[in-house]
């Protein structure tokens, strides 16, 4: 194994929040050392920031690290992983975290851990910027399964911003080995489906907003599904959308002085990009699979564009793993290979 | 990294939003600042009533929720009103006081959102003077169609103003002003002078306690000390009046008079009661010059009148008060004085605190440029006439004003008187060379008669009944005699010439004579006898 410390410049490329988790996940598995500099250099409050100490935190936790530089504001960060300890974890995040970021950096690292372990995590489980937990439940975690993860996630609670206060639970097996597979093809939709989630939101908003959703998108089916209102207040709109290989999901969520129109539009938008595209995977959805690919050795799959972020992703994954990533462009988007 | 802590109270109105999940929907200051990406809060500790209880206890709930990583203190402290200025710094003085602050490890911020005005004035007042090692922290609520959701924005204060460039060169400008204005806008290159003035400017603003100025006549005390006045006056730390008088002037029962006022009838003549000047200066500034000319008695009732702010007018019973800055002048060594007992010591201690010695023009050799150039100004300035020196005429000037040759023994005063006859008899508002080298020769002649010169020491009295030609030789005689090693020596020098022509030498004789005509000899003149 390379014991070499390995060097990420943060202020190269882009999206410097999921290279760190990306740098997290990896130097968990691997063992390997890192240490990032210039984080977020360019941005008007460089340095970390609290969602992404966080994950770093949450990560530490997991594998006994020993780090410095994990502070509100600083701009290096040095890991130094110990073994992954299988156990019973609870973290509290608040709401400047999210949920779901914290789960994706740390439960790969449990897949290889030598006991099963529990996961729960409190705080934003509906935030912008980040996959809600339905997208983790209905998209991330079937296609870990087909890989040879053994996981299940529960939306224990609704958590959105401002409020926060939600809970999501994982129980994880470790997996003897992860096959990677081929997702090139979406295959025949099956069924494209639309929920507004409300909580201490009128059911009104919701309703306007799958109206307009029906507007857009032909053949969808809609729903509302009202929180108790001591989730709330929160508004948001999951489309998923099911193929016989996969099921993506695209939201948008409800907030003061948007309509609930402009809502189901942002959403209706995203979903039929995406069908025009072709490809298999959405951007978002891509970060996640390039990983896991990677950490199983091989794998292919289409997405709609090769994004700065999936690209800086896969430069970081190159430094961690003796993998190979291609990427060629194809109709309707780009193949990325890993072998 | 050390944590940070905050203070702040609980907002009765600005933290209140309910129950209800709608709670979320408005800006609450305490909530909004534990929300903030790039700033975590290691502990709150929350000001508040014990009615509040419960709305503490609701905030504490939603703190823990949204920033699980903030210990959430409960302060509670009782205030009566908390509108009442006194009570509220009282209270908020003791919690500082009793507060285990730990700046090694903790770094504390003030949320001054919150609370009554008073309470952010106290707030400010506190960790102005350092009752509270903190920074003060403003929230304020998100903009409407602001993206950057519900938290809203904060700004800290740090109220250290020298962390402030653009503040700490505005004081230093500002500094700077002052250190013009008392130098009346002359830039003076003396380092001594320029050192001296700057820790005057620091003084005169910090200190209400006398100054004492010393230096010769004319070097600018008088000038000086109404500069100050007026610098205090600009600064609104003072606002009486300016109350100037020479001590030299003052003799007998006028002295006492003068300076402390009197009763009718305290004294023949007292037929009106008088204010006197200690009086009229209350509030202001009262400027004693030469101040070593003061009786002892005056000096007794001045040491009281300065440290009680308290006197007896002549011939009143009841004391009268008048709180003023003292500035004193001197020309004289006040503490060779004080030795001699002419000078009183505890006033002398008491005058004593700031001392400055005004170096004479002739020490300033530096100075005279911009001063001629200021003194020019203000002959324009008075005479509505625009006067330039040509430039031959300029460094004619300056180089004889700048020459061991020229004494200055009236200083600035002299310089001025100088620079006005020279404008005065300018043609067309040029100062030529003839008028410059006029106005040398004048100079030198007022110094020659003026200076107690050698003849003065060596004839005395004498010396006044000398027609000036004599005078003028006797003088440079006497000058050589005392530079000579012997009356031969002398004699040698003095017959230079004439001498070479003769067969003997009788230099001494000759001199010996030429003495003896003013009645002086050889030990007289070398000052032996």
């Amino acid at each position: 194994m390379n014991k070499q410390l390995i060097e990420i410049d943060g202020a190269s490329g882009e999206g410097g929040g999921q290279i760190l988790r990306s740098a997290l996940t990896l130097a968990m598995i691997t063992g390997q050392a890192f240490q990032i500099k210039n984080i977020r250099a360019k941005r008007p409050k460089p340095g970390l920031l609290r969602q992404h100490l966080t994950a770093v935190e949450a990560a530490a936790a997991i594998c006994g690290a020993q780090m410095t530089g994990a502070q509100i504001g600083s701009t290096s960060l040095s890991f130094k992983p110990g073994a992954i300890r299988a156990g019973d974890y609870h973290f509290a995040i608040g709401t400047a975290g999210s949920c779901t970021l914290v789960l994706q950096t740390i439960l790969p690292a449990l897949w290889f851990a030598d006991a099963p372990s529990s996961v729960s995590v409190k705080g934003g489980t509906h935030n912008k910027a980040a996959p809600p937990a339905d997208f983790l439940i209905r998209v991330w975690q079937p296609l870990m399964a087909r890989m040879g993860v053994q996981q299940e996630i529960t939306l224990k609670r609704h958590g959105f911003y401002p409020a926060g206060g939600g809970e999501i639970c994982a129980t994880v097996s470790p997996c003897p080995s992860l096959q990677g597979f081929d997702l090139c093809q979406r295959g025949a939709l099956r069924s494209i489906s639309a929920t507004a989630l409300i909580a201490g939101v009128p059911a009104k908003v919701a309703q306007r907003e799958l109206a307009e959703i029906e507007q857009k998108i032909a053949g969808v089916s809609t729903a509302v599904r009202g929180l108790s209102n001591d989730q709330g207040p929160g508004n948001a709109v999951l489309i998923e959308i099911e193929h016989e290989n996969i099921t993506e999901m695209f939201t948008s969520f409800g907030e003061k002085g948007v309509s609930a129109e402009a809502v189901g539009k942002q959403v209706a938008h995203q979903v039929q990009r995406y069908l025009h595209s072709g490809a298999a995977v959405d951007e978002f959805l891509a970060d996640q699979l390039v990983l896991a690919f990677a950490l199983a050795g091989s794998g292919r799959f289409t997405t709609t564009h090769a994004s700065a972020h999936l690209l800086s992703n896969i430069d970081v994954i190159r430094q961690f793993l003796p993998v190979n990533i291609t990427q060629t462009q194809v109709e309707g988007g780009v193949e990325i290979v890993v072998s | 990294m050390k944590r940070t802590v905050v203070f702040g109270f609980v907002g009765t109105v600005l933290d209140f939003a309910g129950r209800g999940s709608q709670r979320w929907e408005k800006w609450r200051p305490t909530i909004g600042l534990c929300q903030h990406d790039d700033v975590l809060i290691s502990r709150i500790e929350l000001l508040h009533d014990s009615r509040s209880k419960s709305l503490f206890e609701r905030l504490k709930q939603d703190i823990a929720q949204v920033s699980p990583e903030t210990e959430v203190v409960s302060v509670e402290v009782n205030l009566s009103d908390p509108w009442d200025f006194e009570e509220v710094y009282a209270c908020l003085h003791d919690f500082g006081r009793s507060y285990e602050f730990d700046v090694e490890a903790e770094d504390y911020l003030i949320h001054i959102t919150t609370g009554t005005h008073v309470a952010q004035i106290c707030w400010f007042l506190l960790a102005e003077a350092c009752y509270f090692p903190a920074r003060l922290v403003q929230t304020s609520p998100p903009r409407k169609r602001e993206t950057d959701g519900v938290a809203g924005k904060y700004t800290l204060i740090d109220l250290d103003l020298s962390r402030y460039n653009k503040i700490a060169s505005r004081f230093a400008q500002v500094r700077d002003e002052a250190v013009s204005f008392l130098k009346s806008g002359i830039a003076t290159r003396n380092p001594r002078f320029n050192r001296m003035i700057e820790q005057i400017e620091r003084v005169a603003i910090r200190s209400k306690a006398p100054i004492l100025l010393c230096g010769p006549t004319g070097a600018g005390k008088s000038f000086l000390a109404r500069r100050i006045y007026e610098m205090k006056v600009a600064r609104h730390q003072i606002s009486g009046r300016f109350v100037e008088v020479n001590c030299a002037t003052l003799r007998g029962d006028s002295a006492m008079s003068t300076l402390f006022g009197h009763v009718k009838g305290a004294f023949t003549g007292a037929q009106t009661e008088r204010a006197g000047l200690l009086r009229s200066a209350d509030g202001g500034l009262l400027f004693l010059d030469e101040i070593g000319e003061l009786g002892l008695d005056e000096q007794a009732m001045l040491l009281k009148a300065i440290e009680e702010k308290r006197f007896f007018p002549f011939g009143s019973d009841k004391e009268v008060t008048s709180d003023f800055q003292l500035i004193a002048g001197t020309v004289r060594d006040l503490k060779q004085w004080v030795a001699e007992g002419k000078f009183r010591e505890d006033l002398y201690a008491r005058i004593n605190l700031w001392l400055y010695e005004l170096p004479g023009l002739a020490e300033r050799s530096e100075d005279l440029e911009p001063n001629l150039d200021f003194e020019l100004l203000r002959f324009a300035k008075e005479q509505g006439e625009q006067v330039r020196f040509n430039s031959e005429a300029k460094q004619r000037f300056l180089k004889f004003a700048a020459s061991a040759e020229a004494k200055w023994s009236g200083n600035f005063r002299e310089l001025s008187a100088a620079v006005t006859r020279m404008a005065t008899l300018a043609e067309n508002g040029r100062i030529t060379l003839a008028q410059a080298d006029e106005e040398i020769d004048r100079l030198r002649l007022s110094w020659q008669l003026s200076s107690p010169g050698v003849i003065d020491v060596v004839l005395g009295e004498r010396a006044s009944e000398l027609d000036l030609f004599d005078r003028l030789q006797l003088e440079r005689v006497i000058q050589v005699c005392q530079a000579a090693d012997s009356l031969s020596d002398a004699g040698r020098r003095l017959f230079n010439i004439s001498r070479q022509e003769k067969a003997k030498s009788n230099d001494a004789d000759r001199l010996r004579k030429y003495l003896a005509r003013f009645g002086l000899d050889w030990a007289s003149v070398k000052g032996t006898r």
